[in-house]
């Protein structure tokens, strides 16, 4: 069997000696995981998901139910998959199917902490090929969450969505240069989403934000970023302090933030990803997923 | 007097005009035997009405015309009212006339007026029938709103459904409407027909 192991270690360059020591469960197994599907949006924008605008020459049936106060997952939990086969087909909201293109993607989501940092680890088979064109010539794979401290107006309901725009690049009417961004998005008055993303062919880790703009670097809390490549099967490790600076959200135990993530396979770029409903993070409390102290 | 009198007598007198002859009384037939006739001659008349004004709402009438055929129909074919798991059928008819007979009637004299806009040819081209379709379609939701959805609750309530047999987004949005008594077109504008791309905010129900 074909093994290929990648595996990306990044110090930060003001480690602390305490974090030098931190390390993941030695054993993930005793972690509970959450399985969690991700599918394939097409164009999605939130100006549909609030029924506002038409794609497909119709809006979103949710729109009403949103504005009332019903999460995504709400209406949509037990359908991700069904979703993104409809979308990544062509049949809804994909103006430019990628031939092959799997429609969605289960990935386990691990999550722990002791008291210092946090551990992610997100688990997931490769999806079949597809041929679509290499809009990320570098990198086969990334990987991204986000997670808000429930500033973002709407990302208690939608996730990630709060920052994906119809005027975005790679949207049909969005501009190149436009990235994502999040309404009244500012660093100053906490609105902003802390993102973290591994890239598999640059085999590296940013540490950046949203806010009125996506900016990929800036934090400070983010330690590590693991990835490995086995066979077919993906594992990514993201470390990082609970701690955070600018640009980071900072964690704290009782508490729980909105979270969500997101995987480019193929090569792809943009909105071409698969994404997760909005979910929560929590630390020593209920949430869709837990961080339980180690 | 005498000269009306003297009218008289030289006015014939009238043995049969067709009015005059239905307000006399008969004297050759029997009562039996009128109102036997009488009662065969209203079936026949009764349910020819009625055989004619059914042909009218029948699917093969409805898209006897290409205004029809071409357009609405063409679109209503790719929804779940045309073809689907049971093979219930839902024709023109069944959304759009009134099943009880006053209501029916009402509809059916409001259609006249397609009738004209058949022969002056209002949507006889594709172009004529884009540029028309807002103003159909608004016409059409107005009186489904106007009637609480009369049409669809023909055949669909939300009391009988069941809600574990849903999708759960269907459930949710459906036990909501029943509490808050919203009516069908308001979520399902456009169901068995595309929307107008002209929409304005204010045609959005939803």
């Amino acid at each position: 069997m074909k093994k290929t192991l990648i595996t990306t270690s990044i110090a930060l360059l003001f480690a602390a000696p305490t974090w030098a020591l931190a390390a993941p469960p030695a054993d993930w197994s005793t972690v509970d995981a959450t399985e969690l599907t991700l599918f394939y949006p097409g164009v999605s924008p939130m100006e549909w998901i609030t029924g506002d605008i038409r794609v497909d020459r119709v809006r979103h049936g949710g729109g009403r139910a949103f504005k009332q106060g019903d999460t995504c997952a709400d209406c949509h939990a037990d359908e991700p998959a069904e979703m993104g086969g409809r979308i990544v087909s062509g049949e809804k909201l994909e103006p430019t199917p990628i031939a092959g293109k799997a429609g969605h993607v289960p990935v386990k989501v691990q999550a722990a902490h002791d008291g210092e940092m946090l551990y992610l680890k997100f688990t997931w088979q490769q999806p079949p090929a597809s041929q679509g064109a290499k809009m990320d010539e570098a990198n086969p794979v990334k990987i991204a969450y986000m997670l808000d401290a429930g500033k973002i107006e709407t990302a208690d309901l939608s996730g990630c969505w709060a920052s994906c725009h119809g005027d975005s690049r790679t949207m049909p009417e969005g501009a190149d240069d436009k990235t994502k961004y999040v309404k009244d998005g500012s660093l100053a008055s906490g609105v902003f989403y802390d993102l973290v993303q591994w890239r598999s062919g640059e085999n590296k880790a940013y540490d950046g934000y949203v806010a009125d703009k996506r900016v990929m670097e800036g934090g400070s809390a983010l330690v590590s970023a693991e990835g490995t490549q086995d066979g077919d099967n993906w594992t990514v490790v993201f470390t990082r302090k609970l701690a955070g600076g600018e640009g980071d959200v900072s964690l704290e135990p009782g508490n729980k933030y909105n979270f969500g993530f997101a995987l480019h396979d193929g090569h792809t770029a943009g909105r071409y990803h698969y994404v997760s409903l909005g979910y929560t993070l929590g630390l020593d409390t209920e949430a869709d997923i837990t961080a339980s102290k180690q | 007097m005498d000269k009306s009198r003297k009218m008289d007598k030289q006015t014939p007198e009238k043995t049969g005009g067709f009015f005059s002859r239905l307000r006399k009384p008969s004297t050759k037939y029997s009562l039996g035997g009128l109102l036997i006739v009488g009662f065969v001659l209203g079936i026949i008349f009764w349910g020819g009405f009625n055989t004619a004004m059914e042909y009218t709402n029948t699917e093969k009438f409805c898209i006897s015309c290409h205004e029809m055929h071409d357009n609405v129909y063409t679109e209503y074919k790719n929804t779940i009212h045309y073809n689907n798991r049971t093979g219930v059928r839902a024709v023109c008819s069944d959304c759009h006339v009134p099943q009880e007979w006053g209501p029916k009637m009402i509809r059916k004299v409001q259609a006249s007026r397609e009738v004209w806009g058949k022969l002056t040819g209002t949507i006889n081209t594709r172009e004529k029938f884009v540029d028309k379709r807002l103003e159909l379609s608004r016409r059409e939701w107005k009186r489904m709103l106007a009637n609480d959805s009369l049409e669809c609750r023909n055949c669909h309530s939300l009391e009988s459904m069941d809600s574990t047999k849903q999708a759960t987004r269907a459930a949710r949005q459906h036990e909501r409407a029943l509490e808050e008594g919203t009516t069908c077109i308001v979520c399902h504008q456009g169901i068995a027909h595309e929307l107008s791309d002209d929409m304005t905010d204010d045609d959005y129900f939803n």
